[in-house]
Protein backbone atom coordinates (compact mmCIF):
# COMPACT_ATOMS: atom_id res chain seq x y z
CA UNK A 1 0.00 0.00 0.00
CA UNK A 2 1.70 3.09 -1.29
CA UNK A 3 1.88 6.43 0.06
CA UNK A 4 -1.51 9.25 -0.77
CA UNK A 5 -0.08 12.49 -1.69
CA UNK A 6 -1.75 15.68 -1.58
CA UNK A 7 -3.77 15.04 1.74
CA UNK A 8 -3.17 15.15 5.53
CA UNK A 9 -1.64 12.40 6.77
CA UNK A 10 -3.67 9.84 8.05
CA UNK A 11 -3.19 10.32 11.74
CA UNK A 12 -3.74 13.30 11.48
CA UNK A 13 -7.02 13.08 9.38
CA UNK A 14 -8.09 11.11 12.00
CA UNK A 15 -7.20 12.72 15.24
CA UNK A 16 -9.08 15.65 14.00
CA UNK A 17 -12.42 13.17 12.80
CA UNK A 18 -11.74 12.01 16.58
CA UNK A 19 -11.88 15.57 17.92
CA UNK A 20 -14.74 16.50 16.35
CA UNK A 21 -17.16 13.49 17.32
CA UNK A 22 -15.74 14.52 20.97
CA UNK A 23 -16.55 18.41 20.64
CA UNK A 24 -20.28 17.33 19.52
CA UNK A 25 -20.85 14.65 22.18
CA UNK A 26 -19.49 17.46 25.06
CA UNK A 27 -20.62 20.83 23.21
CA UNK A 28 -23.73 19.61 21.97
CA UNK A 29 -24.66 16.20 23.55
CA UNK A 30 -25.18 14.44 20.57
CA UNK A 31 -23.90 11.12 19.14
CA UNK A 32 -22.64 11.27 15.86
CA UNK A 33 -23.42 9.59 13.04
CA UNK A 34 -25.17 11.29 9.59
CA UNK A 35 -27.70 9.06 7.52
CA UNK A 36 -30.68 10.38 9.80
CA UNK A 37 -29.95 12.95 8.19
CA UNK A 38 -30.89 11.68 4.92
CA UNK A 39 -34.35 11.10 6.97
CA UNK A 40 -34.18 14.35 8.25
CA UNK A 41 -33.85 15.93 4.52
CA UNK A 42 -36.88 13.19 3.74
CA UNK A 43 -38.94 14.56 6.63
CA UNK A 44 -39.18 17.89 5.08
CA UNK A 45 -41.60 16.86 2.33
CA UNK A 46 -42.43 13.33 3.12
CA UNK A 47 -45.38 12.58 5.52
CA UNK A 48 -43.82 8.72 5.76
CA UNK A 49 -44.87 7.45 9.68
CA UNK A 50 -41.37 6.10 9.79
CA UNK A 51 -39.91 9.42 9.14
CA UNK A 52 -41.64 11.18 11.96
CA UNK A 53 -40.30 8.84 14.61
CA UNK A 54 -38.64 11.14 17.84
CA UNK A 55 -35.14 9.70 16.31
CA UNK A 56 -35.87 12.03 13.27
CA UNK A 57 -37.65 14.48 14.32
CA UNK A 58 -35.97 15.34 17.57
CA UNK A 59 -32.47 15.30 15.55
CA UNK A 60 -33.22 17.94 12.66
CA UNK A 61 -32.42 20.67 14.94
CA UNK A 62 -29.04 19.60 15.23
CA UNK A 63 -27.91 17.68 12.24
CA UNK A 64 -29.52 19.63 9.57
CA UNK A 65 -26.80 22.84 10.45
CA UNK A 66 -24.41 20.20 10.55
CA UNK A 67 -25.09 18.88 6.89
CA UNK A 68 -25.07 22.66 5.91
CA UNK A 69 -21.59 22.64 7.51
CA UNK A 70 -20.23 19.71 5.03
CA UNK A 71 -21.47 21.25 2.09
CA UNK A 72 -19.72 24.51 3.51
CA UNK A 73 -16.35 22.50 4.57
CA UNK A 74 -16.20 20.61 0.92
CA UNK A 75 -16.83 24.24 -0.37
CA UNK A 76 -13.43 25.77 2.38
CA UNK A 77 -11.60 22.53 1.42
CA UNK A 78 -11.77 22.72 -2.12
CA UNK A 79 -11.39 26.51 -2.49
CA UNK A 80 -7.89 25.85 -0.10
CA UNK A 81 -6.65 23.42 -2.53
CA UNK A 82 -4.34 23.42 -5.72
CA UNK A 83 -7.47 22.91 -8.05
CA UNK A 84 -9.59 25.83 -6.42
CA UNK A 85 -13.35 25.37 -6.57
CA UNK A 86 -14.12 24.21 -9.67
CA UNK A 87 -17.29 22.21 -11.04
CA UNK A 88 -16.50 18.99 -12.35
CA UNK A 89 -17.30 15.57 -12.95
CA UNK A 90 -13.60 14.02 -12.47
CA UNK A 91 -13.31 10.18 -11.21
CA UNK A 92 -10.49 9.39 -12.80
CA UNK A 93 -10.19 5.77 -12.20
CA UNK A 94 -13.50 5.54 -13.24
CA UNK A 95 -13.07 7.22 -15.96
CA UNK A 96 -10.05 4.73 -17.47
CA UNK A 97 -12.28 2.07 -16.75
CA UNK A 98 -15.88 2.94 -18.21
CA UNK A 99 -15.31 5.90 -20.36
CA UNK A 100 -18.92 7.19 -18.94
CA UNK A 101 -20.66 9.85 -21.03
CA UNK A 102 -21.76 12.37 -18.08
CA UNK A 103 -25.19 10.84 -18.05
CA UNK A 104 -24.30 7.62 -17.37
CA UNK A 105 -22.08 8.51 -14.86
CA UNK A 106 -24.70 10.36 -13.30
CA UNK A 107 -27.14 7.00 -13.58
CA UNK A 108 -24.51 5.00 -12.17
CA UNK A 109 -23.87 7.58 -9.34
CA UNK A 110 -27.66 7.53 -8.54
CA UNK A 111 -27.97 3.79 -8.45
CA UNK A 112 -24.87 3.96 -6.15
CA UNK A 113 -27.20 6.50 -4.02
CA UNK A 114 -29.78 4.48 -4.05
CA UNK A 115 -28.11 1.30 -2.12
CA UNK A 116 -25.99 3.79 0.49
CA UNK A 117 -29.81 5.29 1.21
CA UNK A 118 -31.40 2.27 1.47
CA UNK A 119 -29.08 0.49 3.00
CA UNK A 120 -27.48 2.91 5.82
CA UNK A 121 -30.79 3.69 7.13
CA UNK A 122 -31.63 -0.18 7.30
CA UNK A 123 -28.41 -1.20 9.01
CA UNK A 124 -29.39 2.78 11.24
CA UNK A 125 -26.25 3.97 10.69
CA UNK A 126 -22.87 4.66 8.51
CA UNK A 127 -19.17 4.71 8.76
CA UNK A 128 -19.52 7.73 11.07
CA UNK A 129 -22.40 6.30 13.34
CA UNK A 130 -21.15 2.35 13.54
CA UNK A 131 -17.47 2.65 11.89
CA UNK A 132 -16.55 5.64 14.20
CA UNK A 133 -19.19 6.34 17.20
CA UNK A 134 -20.16 2.77 17.23
CA UNK A 135 -16.83 1.04 17.05
CA UNK A 136 -15.46 3.55 19.76
CA UNK A 137 -18.63 2.69 22.05
CA UNK A 138 -18.12 -1.15 21.66
CA UNK A 139 -21.36 -1.69 20.23
CA UNK A 140 -22.01 -5.25 18.49
CA UNK A 141 -24.36 -4.31 15.95
CA UNK A 142 -22.09 -1.46 14.72
CA UNK A 143 -18.95 -4.17 14.32
CA UNK A 144 -20.98 -6.51 12.65
CA UNK A 145 -22.50 -3.47 10.37
CA UNK A 146 -18.99 -1.99 10.15
CA UNK A 147 -17.68 -5.66 8.77
CA UNK A 148 -20.32 -5.90 6.71
CA UNK A 149 -19.98 -2.62 4.59
CA UNK A 150 -16.02 -2.86 4.38
CA UNK A 151 -16.46 -6.21 3.05
CA UNK A 152 -19.10 -5.28 0.53
CA UNK A 153 -17.22 -2.41 -0.24
CA UNK A 154 -14.09 -4.44 -1.32
CA UNK A 155 -15.83 -7.07 -2.55
CA UNK A 156 -17.93 -4.63 -5.32
CA UNK A 157 -14.46 -2.65 -5.84
CA UNK A 158 -12.87 -5.99 -6.61
CA UNK A 159 -15.28 -7.06 -9.07
CA UNK A 160 -15.38 -3.46 -10.75
CA UNK A 161 -11.76 -3.35 -11.12
CA UNK A 162 -9.99 -6.56 -10.72
CA UNK A 163 -7.13 -7.60 -9.04
CA UNK A 164 -4.42 -6.00 -11.33
CA UNK A 165 -5.46 -2.28 -11.61
CA UNK A 166 -3.13 0.26 -11.06
CA UNK B 1 -26.47 30.17 18.48
CA UNK B 2 -27.13 26.53 18.78
CA UNK B 3 -27.31 25.91 15.08
CA UNK B 4 -24.41 28.18 14.56
CA UNK B 5 -22.02 25.34 16.92
CA UNK B 6 -23.40 22.81 14.60
CA UNK B 7 -22.72 24.93 11.49
CA UNK B 8 -19.45 25.34 12.25
CA UNK B 9 -18.65 21.65 13.82
CA UNK B 10 -20.14 20.58 10.36
CA UNK B 11 -17.85 22.79 8.49
CA UNK B 12 -14.71 21.44 10.49
CA UNK B 13 -15.83 17.72 9.98
CA UNK B 14 -16.22 18.31 6.70
CA UNK B 15 -13.32 20.11 5.44
CA UNK B 16 -11.64 17.28 7.22
CA UNK B 17 -13.08 14.52 5.39
CA UNK B 18 -12.04 16.50 2.44
CA UNK B 19 -8.55 17.21 3.61
CA UNK B 20 -8.50 12.87 4.28
CA UNK B 21 -9.54 11.77 1.49
CA UNK B 22 -12.40 10.44 2.26
CA UNK B 23 -14.38 12.28 -0.36
CA UNK B 24 -11.84 11.11 -2.83
CA UNK B 25 -13.07 8.62 -5.15
CA UNK B 26 -10.07 7.28 -6.29
CA UNK B 27 -8.48 7.38 -2.80
CA UNK B 28 -12.21 5.16 -1.75
CA UNK B 29 -11.02 2.61 -4.34
CA UNK B 30 -7.59 2.35 -3.61
CA UNK B 31 -8.77 1.63 -0.08
CA UNK B 32 -11.01 -1.31 -0.81
CA UNK B 33 -8.21 -2.58 -3.04
CA UNK B 34 -5.80 -2.52 0.15
CA UNK B 35 -3.67 -0.32 -2.20
CA UNK B 36 -4.04 2.94 0.15
CA UNK B 37 -3.84 2.55 3.61
CA UNK B 38 -4.21 6.03 3.89
CA UNK B 39 -8.49 5.97 5.14
CA UNK B 40 -7.74 2.52 6.91
CA UNK B 41 -5.31 4.63 8.95
CA UNK B 42 -7.64 7.74 9.34
CA UNK B 43 -10.31 5.46 10.19
CA UNK B 44 -8.64 3.76 13.06
CA UNK B 45 -7.14 6.52 14.33
CA UNK B 46 -10.04 7.94 14.27
CA UNK B 47 -11.39 4.96 16.29
CA UNK B 48 -8.23 4.51 18.76
CA UNK B 49 -8.77 8.48 20.15
CA UNK B 50 -12.46 8.19 19.83
CA UNK B 51 -12.98 5.26 22.13
CA UNK B 52 -10.44 6.51 25.12
CA UNK B 53 -12.26 10.03 24.92
CA UNK B 54 -15.88 8.55 25.07
CA UNK B 55 -14.48 6.32 28.25
CA UNK B 56 -13.28 9.84 29.95
CA UNK B 57 -16.79 11.99 29.08
CA UNK B 58 -18.89 9.09 30.25
CA UNK B 59 -16.75 8.90 33.80
CA UNK B 60 -17.04 12.72 33.80
CA UNK B 61 -21.19 12.04 33.21
CA UNK B 62 -22.22 15.84 31.75
CA UNK B 63 -22.01 17.61 29.05
CA UNK B 64 -20.33 21.14 28.68
CA UNK B 65 -23.58 22.88 29.87
CA UNK B 66 -23.81 20.44 33.02
CA UNK B 67 -26.71 18.22 31.56
CA UNK B 68 -26.45 14.45 31.47
CA UNK B 69 -24.34 12.76 29.16
CA UNK B 70 -26.57 10.56 26.53
CA UNK B 71 -25.13 8.17 24.88
CA UNK B 72 -27.60 6.14 23.49
CA UNK B 73 -26.64 2.55 21.93
CA UNK B 74 -27.70 1.82 18.47
CA UNK B 75 -30.29 -1.29 18.23
CA UNK B 76 -28.52 -4.70 17.70
CA UNK B 77 -30.55 -6.86 14.67
CA UNK B 78 -30.01 -8.48 11.43
CA UNK B 79 -30.36 -4.95 9.34
CA UNK B 80 -27.45 -3.97 10.92
CA UNK B 81 -25.28 -6.11 8.81
CA UNK B 82 -27.96 -6.68 6.06
CA UNK B 83 -27.69 -2.93 5.39
CA UNK B 84 -24.21 -2.62 5.79
CA UNK B 85 -23.44 -5.03 3.14
CA UNK B 86 -26.32 -2.89 0.98
CA UNK B 87 -24.68 0.61 1.81
CA UNK B 88 -21.28 -1.03 1.33
CA UNK B 89 -21.83 -2.12 -2.43
CA UNK B 90 -23.33 1.99 -2.73
CA UNK B 91 -19.91 3.16 -1.30
CA UNK B 92 -18.07 1.01 -3.62
CA UNK B 93 -19.91 2.37 -6.72
CA UNK B 94 -19.83 6.07 -5.60
CA UNK B 95 -16.73 6.50 -3.94
CA UNK B 96 -18.91 8.12 -1.18
CA UNK B 97 -20.11 7.74 2.09
CA UNK B 98 -23.58 9.84 3.42
CA UNK B 99 -20.92 12.33 4.83
CA UNK B 100 -18.95 12.75 1.45
CA UNK B 101 -21.91 13.25 -0.49
CA UNK B 102 -22.54 16.41 1.16
CA UNK B 103 -19.00 17.35 1.17
CA UNK B 104 -18.53 16.42 -2.46
CA UNK B 105 -21.77 18.87 -3.34
CA UNK B 106 -19.71 21.80 -1.76
CA UNK B 107 -16.34 20.76 -3.98
CA UNK B 108 -18.33 21.21 -7.11
CA UNK B 109 -18.45 17.65 -8.21
CA UNK B 110 -21.22 17.59 -9.46
CA UNK B 111 -21.86 13.59 -9.90
CA UNK B 112 -22.50 14.09 -5.74
CA UNK B 113 -25.83 15.92 -6.78
CA UNK B 114 -26.91 11.91 -8.24
CA UNK B 115 -25.77 10.41 -5.56
CA UNK B 116 -27.75 12.20 -3.37
CA UNK B 117 -31.03 12.52 -5.13
CA UNK B 118 -30.45 8.31 -4.87
CA UNK B 119 -29.92 8.27 -1.32
CA UNK B 120 -33.01 10.61 -0.38
CA UNK B 121 -34.53 8.29 -2.62
CA UNK B 122 -33.06 4.97 -0.95
CA UNK B 123 -33.92 6.32 2.41
CA UNK B 124 -37.91 7.50 1.64
CA UNK B 125 -38.20 4.03 0.15
CA UNK B 126 -36.91 2.04 3.23
CA UNK B 127 -39.12 4.55 5.32
CA UNK B 128 -42.00 3.29 3.33
CA UNK B 129 -41.22 -0.47 3.68
CA UNK B 130 -40.35 -0.79 7.40
CA UNK B 131 -43.59 -1.52 8.83
CA UNK B 132 -43.08 -4.27 6.19
CA UNK B 133 -39.77 -5.06 6.83
CA UNK B 134 -39.29 -4.59 10.71
CA UNK B 135 -41.19 -7.91 11.39
CA UNK B 136 -39.75 -10.08 9.25
CA UNK B 137 -35.66 -8.67 10.25
CA UNK B 138 -36.39 -8.02 14.11
CA UNK B 139 -36.39 -4.18 13.83
CA UNK B 140 -37.70 -2.05 16.69
CA UNK B 141 -41.01 -0.51 16.38
CA UNK B 142 -40.66 3.34 14.95
CA UNK B 143 -41.73 5.52 17.65
CA UNK B 144 -43.31 8.78 16.69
Amino acid sequence: MGESSGFWPWWQGGTAIAVITLLLLWLGNQRLGLSTGLENLCALVLRTPHLQRAEVAGSARWRLPFLGGLVLGGALAALASAGGLTPNLATPLLDARFAFAPAEKFAWMFAGGLLIGFGTRLSNGCTSGHGIFGLSNFECGSLEATLAFLAAGMLTTFLVYGTGSS
Amino acid sequence: MDRLLYLALGTAFGFVLYRSGASDYDTVQRMFLLQDFQLWGVIGTAVAITAPGLRLLRRHGLSASGAALKITPKPRNPGNWLGGAIFGVGWSITGMCPGPIFVNLGAGRLHALAALAGALLGAALLAALYPRLAPVLGLPVSKG
